[in-house]
């Protein structure tokens, strides 16, 4: 009786951290956080489940934002899958994709399926807005550390272009 | 399905509608006041002080404003009775009649020719109604407090209510009914900004133009509520800009009554204008151009734009559901139909994509 009343009274002082909170600090996007601003975030993202096969977005439709990998797998491909499917990647726990959709309002140019049974977190425009009128500092962090990750997918490119050219 | 649903919704709408107007109050108010309380909020980090600052101003605005028009009416009242008793009224109201009938062509003038006895007879039901009208403001004062705490309740808690209905969305409709409630809220709270500043240009532009009457001898006080007044009744689309001239003509009325001067103006020294009510009918016409055609395009652009026909549409469905309350919200939620309209035909269009 005494322990539940002090565990009441101190709730949250001994807290773990969340599963959604775990699975954010291992994306580079959110690099430099600190734990308050782990848990101000966590409230912004939408966890959502999919199963096997289920389509996370499809092809042209339209974008509103990115999605991080908290348990099971997403592919990445374009075509259909009666008709020539491509896969594009294979991504597991920790990954992001479509986050192009939080700068432009082009559609999606390509199809997100999960392979396994698998829980998402959604990060979309609307909560970037959000954020920026409420915590720009921890907006612009993000901002940043976006612009990092794709400058980098973007050296990346430009490393396989060259190689693509040489051979 | 439909034809049930709006027979259950009429069943049962006399017990909800006064919960459901609650609400939709609260969720307008909540529109208007979220951008100041997320920009405190980012200063100081802290949402509950944020909503507690904004409340608090809001209510001392009220509050001061209230208060002071009370006082000032108050003491507007005793001047007047101080100055002008029974029998001047009496006679300064037969005199009015008599111009009137006599400004008026020969069939129409036979009823007006008792002005002073039908004015008695309206203030004697006016008394009579007070009870009435005592319980009438007890339901406003309620409803008031009530629409209050959803307000704070739904500042307080917005963006997680926000994330809790986005949960309600399978998983092929999330993104879409996520665009859908970020689509409806910018179009909602720049349409109600845009009112606002419109509704806060006519108060500023109504001053401006009753000064300027007052120099020509209009004789006018409290020109700063009359002003106020104008603006909040400019919320009110077609009918409102009529209502806010009421309190300046009783002014000028109050104001003139026993001056011979006043009571023999002419506008442009032609019109005949007694107590320069013309003028002021006329000052506010001006306004009302001004703000239609330059100052809400300009500020509100055309985005919302929902047709005249259909605002008055909304206008009478509006008043008919909930009285002059109902028309004050009917131009804001036809806006958010034609948003939701918009969206779900765009849906339906491109629901092979999803």
């Amino acid at each position: 009786m005494k322990n539940a009343l002090w565990n009441n009274i101190f709730q949250g002082w001994n807290s773990q951290e969340s599963e959604t909170v775990l699975t954010l600090k291992q994306v580079p996007i959110f690099k430099g956080f600190t734990d308050k601003e782990f848990q101000d975030l966590e409230k912004l993202f939408h966890r959502r489940a999919y199963d096997a096969g289920e389509f996370v977005f499809k092809n042209r439709a339209p974008g509103e934002g990115m999605y991080i990998i908290m348990k099971g797998a997403v592919k990445i491909t374009i075509g259909t899958r009666e008709n020539n499917e491509q896969i594009l990647a294979e991504l597991s726990e920790g990954s992001f994709f479509g986050e192009l959709a939080l700068f432009d309002d082009d559609p999606r140019s390509a199809n997100a399926i999960a392979t396994v049974q698998s829980d998402l977190l959604g990060f979309f425009t609307a909560d970037l807005m959000t954020l920026n009128d409420r915590n720009p500092q921890m907006g612009n962090k993000i901002l940043l550390n976006l612009g990092g990750v794709l400058g980098e997918r973007l050296r990346g490119t430009n490393q396989l272009l060259l190689e693509s050219q040489s051979n | 399905m439909g034809l049930l649903f709006v027979g259950f919704l009429s069943l049962v709408w006399p017990y909800i509608s006064n919960v459901v107007l609650i609400l939709v109050f609260a969720f307008l108010f909540t529109t208007v006041l979220l951008k100041s309380v997320d920009s405190i909020e980012r200063r100081i980090n802290n949402r509950g002080l944020s909503v507690l600052i904004v409340t608090v101003g809001l209510l001392a605005g009220i509050g001061l404003f209230i208060g002071s028009f009370i006082s000032e009416i108050s003491q507007q009242a005793t001047d007047f009775s101080n100055r002008i008793d029974q029998d001047t009224l009496t006679a300064e109201f037969s005199k009015l009649g008599a111009k009137i009938s006599a400004t008026l062509p020969e069939g129409m003038a036979t009823g007006s020719g008792d002005f002073s006895a039908a004015l008695s007879g309206f203030i004697q039901i006016v008394i009579e109604n007070l009870a009435a009208l005592a319980g009438v403001i007890g339901n406003f004062v309620l409803n008031a407090a009530m629409i209050l705490i959803f307000t704070i309740i739904l500042l307080a808690e917005y963006h997680h209510f926000k994330k809790v209905l986005v949960g309600f969305f399978s998983n092929k409709y999330f993104e879409v009914g996520l665009g859908l409630i970020y689509n409806i809220e910018k179009s909602v709270s720049s349409y109600l900004r845009g009112q606002f500043l419109a509704a806060a240009s006519v108060a500023v532009m109504s001053l401006v133009g009753l000064t300027i009457l007052n120099f020509t001898g209009a004789n006018l006080t409290l020109t700063v509520f009359i002003g106020i007044i104008a603006g909040l009744a400019n919320l009110i689309p077609l009918v409102g800009p009529f209502v806010g001239m009421i309190p300046a003509i009783l002014i000028a009325f109050m104001n003139n009554i026993g001056n011979d001067v006043a009571m023999a103006h002419q506008l442009f020294g032609v019109v005949p204008s007694p107590f320069y009510v013309l003028d002021i009918v006329v000052m506010f016409i001006i306004v009302q151009q001004i703000e239609g055609n330059l100052i809400t395009p300009t500020l509100v652009g055309k985005s919302v734009g929902i047709h005249p026909m259909m605002v008055m549409i909304s206008l009478i469905i509006g008043g008919t559901l909930m009285g002059p309350l109902g028309m004050l919200f009917a131009v804001p939620a036809t806006g958010i139909l034609k948003v939701i309209i918009h969206e779900i035909m765009f849906v339906r269009r491109n629901a092979h994509l999803l």
